[in-house]
């Protein structure tokens, strides 16, 4: 249990996947204007990292390492993700359209998240078991979502403060995703890596 | 001081994601209205070299997202209103359609593991509770549905060449 809680919390906030593995970063600067669209994204990137983890690790286990077409294991996670994208889409929609309609906009993006098969590589590359790599998806994907968030609320600040003209908009708000790195930093040789 | 805090926004306040949807039927109290594309995707600077657009086009995707609600400002077809959901709603919508089908998969695979220990058998387990997670979303969305949680509210007419952006 110990194990699986330290391997979520380092996930998470150790090697943040956008803070440390500087995965995800375009997400990170377009869709964090609004706190409403950061939750959204974070929710459904979350579930499509945890899925395509799952998928990726079954089909990888199954078909790519017995037969040795590891070689193919790129193209085949990226065939993954997108169709984990197209499943979840349909998904919600036949769950309820209502809920399509608020969150269907999100979905799409996520299919050219690099942060999403960088997890999923990584997840073979470390050998881990099913349950293992399903959490560690699902802590990466929380710290995504954490630092989605915690960047929507400092830009959604930020537009209302005084900036100087030279500074202000991407400029200001790289500024302010690096300060953020430095305070993840703290978290650097805590937990399992 | 005073002055600071009558400046600064109260964060705090509730609010409403708005939004700008044209109408493009009407069914006696009921119009029918399209979305137009919000800063997220779309419309952005890089709309042109943006991979989602691979994916179905803009126009099968707006129609997708076509959705109603009571017209008792007598709409007509063409008008570009402005609609609002609940801040609140999304957040409820993102973890009925999400964070129940994953609290699930979890789960039924932590189960698994702790009573068999085999990474076979966990998988299946995994794969099952997603399988209940969703239909347990689905009783839950209708539920949020009949209730109206969900429901989006219209707000007043845009002005011309008003966008969700300005």
């Amino acid at each position: 249990m110990k194990e699986y809680i330290l391997l979520m919390f380092s996930a998470a906030l150790v090697n943040n996947v956008i803070l440390g593995r500087f995965l995800g970063l375009c997400p990170t600067m377009g869709v964090t204007t609004r706190l409403d669209a950061a939750v959204g994204m974070g929710m459904a990137t979350t579930f499509v990292m945890t899925v395509s983890a799952l998928a990726g690790w079954t089909v990888n286990t199954l078909l790519l390492a017995p037969f040795e077409l590891g070689y193919l294991r790129t193209i085949t996670f990226i065939l993954i993700i997108a169709s984990t994208v197209q499943f979840t889409e349909l998904v919600v929609k036949k769950v309820s359209p209502a809920l399509f309609q608020l969150l269907g906009i999100y979905l799409p993006l996520i299919t050219t998240n690099c942060a999403v098969l960088g997890i999923a590589l990584l997840l073979v590359d470390a050998r881990m078991s099913i349950l293992s790599s399903v959490l560690f998806a699902i802590g990466s994907a929380m710290g995504f979502s954490l630092v989605l968030v915690i960047f929507a609320g400092l830009r959604e600040r930020l537009a209302v403060m005084d900036v100087p003209r030279l500074f202000a908009g991407p400029p200001i708000a790289f500024i302010v995703v690096s300060l953020l790195a430095l305070a993840f930093m703290g978290f650097s040789g805590m937990g399992a890596s | 001081m005073d002055e600071l805090a009558h400046s600064t926004p109260d964060f705090s306040a509730p609010t409403m994601v708005e939004g700008i949807a044209q109408v493009v039927k009407i069914e006696g109290k009921t119009a029918w209205l399209v979305p137009e594309q919000g800063s997220s995707c779309g419309s952005c600077a890089s709309a042109n070299a943006c991979g989602s657009k691979g994916i179905g086009t803009t126009a099968s995707r707006l129609d997708n997202r076509r959705f109603r609600i009571d017209n008792d400002a007598n709409l007509a077809v063409g008008e570009r209103v402005v609609f609002g959901i609940r801040d609140n709603v999304l957040l409820k919508a993102s973890i009925t359609a999400y964070a129940i089908p994953l609290a699930t998969l979890v789960l039924a695979g932590s189960l698994a593991q702790w009573m068999f220990g085999s990474d076979t058998i966990t998988m299946a387990a995994l794969f099952v509770g997603l399988v209940i997670g969703l239909g347990i979303s689905r009783m839950e969305a209708g539920r949020l549905q009949t209730r109206g949680d969900l429901a989006p509210l219209f707000l007043r007419r845009a002005r011309p060449g008003e966008t969700c952006n300005s």
